[in-house]
């Protein structure tokens, strides 16, 4: 079943086209990687998955509904019900505590619950570091605090745009196993990267290039 | 976890772990607030202050009779009762007659008074010398003592002369009155007499003054069997009745003279022999004003000077209250029927109305200033706010935040900061407003608790209104922004 299909999506700034008539469809559960060239593209389909920009053309349906015709009041509502976001560059609210930092996404989402948010640090490991600022966490405790962020309103999608990017390997094995247990419980991944470590880790991988999908990679070796 | 508390744990973290910047702003509202509530105070607290100021210029409400009951120190003090006592800062009473001082042909006005009073209503009064204290002393005016040559330590002997002050108004004699008169006897020298009469308007007593007099001669119509004479007699006295001492016709003529024009007198006033008084000086007033043209007596020696008691002319109030409330008091005395008029000093009040009102307005004007810079200035610090949280702001829009959430966060962030401030400013802005009164007026100023709430909510609302713009910016940031590999 699809969760995710873009049909013939174009995103055009002025002559400029970021995205080019792209199709593609992500099945509930499926673990996907978008791979490509820096300004091939990834960003901005990132951005109009993540309900965050809209495309020029064509339509988005997430869950059957097309996001590309939705204000942006509703784009928000959908965003923080269906998805969780995994940023590069962490993004933590510098002034709350990891723990904090969960229950801000349960805030926004619904109810903040602090056993939950300290039961979703435990799964990311973090259980003792609970009370920690972001200032006080390393570069991969942080990226797990994002990934307990992400995942704590068991959201459909989760959309991580290059979560290894600025990671040592030892921290990009433990977010890579994160994902592989989410992708057991069922969690749809789409993972955008540059690094074919990453990608190879995903079930599918997208290669975008000028703003096209040049080539689909099944992975062969997957094990789930 | 409540929403609410999870709201306000993120406020409380974002102010108490962004510090130097929170301490900023902080400060920004709180300095503003300090200002605004010092000078509210000063604003409230000019009039009570001003007023004292005032005061110093002289009395500014007085108290007279109405023409048919005489005014008296207590139908004057009884009137009073209609102005707050905290608010009267001197009532002194003054009782005008006429003296001469004996063996000279001067006259002048002598003024029976409360020194103590005095220095309250008065206060611009400069003795040279010092205030009488006790009986017999006298404050003489600077016109007088030069005219008749007194210095300090002087003795001064001076003479009432009824006639001259209660001429016009002699009032019938009934049975049972006490009398008092005078007469010119030998040498223009003043003879008094004073008298009691009986129920059947026949003189039961008859005491005789005639210091003026040559002792041995004149002198003789003071003694008893002189007087006696005149015990039992119709009053009043015809020639036929008055047997003339021998060398001394001119005073008894006078003794004679004295007692058919005299007037009643109060029957509680001391009986006084003779209306001459030595009274020694012990200051020389300077005002540059009609008063240096007095002698100032207390009120027991014009007592004992008029042998009425209690009797005054006027009243000077010296009153801390606005022109609106002084003319409140003066209709509630006036209207009280009890005999007292009272009469505001229009030059005084006036001009005090437009000084205050000017000052107001003065301490007005520059509270709005600040209040316009304090919301620039917390304006300026939330604007950099936003800009350094662009990313976070993003991040929680990412997260799902609404346009709603940003601006709740920011407003509520904002309104505690002004919360805070504005108590910091209440506290330090009674310590300026204290400065500034103490350095200024020279007298410190009371707390007002009603200050306090009211700071602290116009300081909530000045940084909530600083906050609107740059809230809006907030509003506009993408979220998209932090998806970017920055």
């Amino acid at each position: 079943m699809s969760l995710l299909e873009l049909k013939n999506v174009s995103k055009i700034y002025g002559e400029l086209k970021a995205l080019d008539n792209v199709s593609l469809h992500v099945d509930q559960g499926e673990w996907v990687a978008i791979m490509g060239p820096s300004g091939s593209g990834k960003s901005t389909m990132m951005n109009i998955i993540g309900c965050m920009d809209k495309p020029t053309l064509g339509e988005v349906l997430l869950d059957g509904v097309d996001i590309a015709k939705e204000n942006s009041k509703r784009l928000t509502d959908i965003r923080r019900d269906k998805i969780g976001l995994i940023f590069q560059q962490f993004h933590m609210v510098n002034y709350l505590t990891a723990v904090e930092n969960v229950m801000v996404s349960q805030y926004y989402h619904s109810m903040p619950d602090e056993k939950e948010a300290l039961e979703a640090l435990g799964r990311v490991g973090l259980r003792e570091r609970a009370r920690h600022l972001p200032s006080q966490l390393s570069g991969g405790e942080q990226q797990r605090v994002c990934v307990a962020r992400a995942l704590i309103n068991h959201p459909e999608l989760i959309l991580a745009d290059e979560p290894t990017g600025n990671l040592d390997e030892a921290n990009e094995n433990i977010v890579l196993d994160l994902f592989r247990q989410l992708h057991r419980e069922g969690t749809t991944l789409i993972v955008v990267t540059h690094d074919p470590e990453v990608a190879e880790a995903a079930q599918r991988t997208i290669v975008l290039e000028h703003g096209r999908v040049a080539r689909e990679i099944i992975n062969e070796n997957f094990e789930a | 976890m409540s929403r609410r508390k999870m709201f306000l744990r993120m406020i409380t973290a974002s102010l108490l772990r962004r510090r130097s910047r929170m301490i900023v702003a902080l400060l920004s509202i709180g300095i503003g607030a300090t200002i605004l509530s010092g000078l509210v105070t000063i604003y409230y607290d000019v009039p009570r202050q001003m007023g004292a100021q005032f005061r110093s210029y002289g009395a500014n409400m007085l108290l007279v009779g109405d023409g048919e009951t005489p005014l008296t120190t207590e139908t004057a003090s009884a009137a009073l009762d209609a102005i707050p006592a905290e608010n009267v800062i001197g009532a002194t009473p003054y009782r005008y007659v006429s003296v001469q001082m004996v063996k000279r042909q001067q006259s002048f006005v002598a003024a029976g008074t409360d020194f103590e009073q005095v220095t309250r209503t008065s206060p611009y009064f400069s003795v040279d010398g010092r205030y009488p204290e006790n009986h017999r002393e006298v404050l003489v005016g600077k016109e007088v003592a030069d005219a008749i040559g007194v210095k300090l330590n002087s003795i001064m002997e001076l003479t009432y002369k009824p006639e001259e002050t209660t001429g016009g108004e002699r009032s019938e004699i009934r049975p049972g009155d006490r009398i008092a008169g005078s007469a010119e006897g030998w040498g223009g020298g003043l003879v008094y007499v004073t008298a009691e009469l009986d129920e059947e308007m026949k003189i039961a007593s008859l005491t005789v003054n005639a210091d003026t007099q040559t002792e041995e001669i004149g002198g003789q119509c003071a003694e008893a069997n002189y007087t006696n004479r005149f015990i039992g007699r119709a009053f009043p006295p015809e020639e036929k009745d008055a047997d003339v001492v021998s060398g001394a016709t001119l005073t008894s003529r006078a003794v004679l003279s004295a007692l058919q024009t005299a007037v009643p007198v109060s029957k509680t006033a001391a009986v006084q022999t003779g209306n001459t008084l030595n009274l020694t000086v012990v200051g020389i007033l300077q005002t540059g004003g009609e008063e240096e043209g007095y002698v100032f007596l207390s009120q027991s020696d014009m007592a004992a000077l008029t042998g009425e008691e209690g009797k005054i002319d006027v009243m000077e109030l010296s009153v801390s209250a606005s022109a609106e409330e002084l003319e409140g008091y003066a209709e509630a005395i006036t209207g009280e029927g009890s005999g007292v008029l009272a009469r505001l000093v229009k030059r005084v009040t006036k001009s005090e109305t437009a000084v205050l009102a000017k000052l107001q307005a003065l301490v007005f004007l520059v509270t709005v200033v600040v209040l316009l810079l304090t919301m620039i200035c917390v304006s300026t610090t939330m604007m950099a706010v936003v800009t350094e949280r662009r990313k976070e702001i993003g991040l929680r829009k990412a997260l799902g935040a609404s346009d709603n959430g940003i601006r709740a966060e920011f407003l509520g962030e904002g309104m505690f900061l002004g919360a805070l401030g504005g108590l910091l400013g209440a506290a330090l802005g009674f310590g300026f407003a204290q400065v500034v009164s103490v350095n200024v007026f020279g007298s410190s100023i009371t707390f007002q608790p009603l200050l306090l709430p009211v700071t602290v909510v116009v300081s909530m609302v000045i940084a909530a209104l600083s906050c609107l713009l740059p809230i809006k910016r907030a509003v506009q940031i993408d979220p998209a922004l932090v998806l970017k590999g920055e």
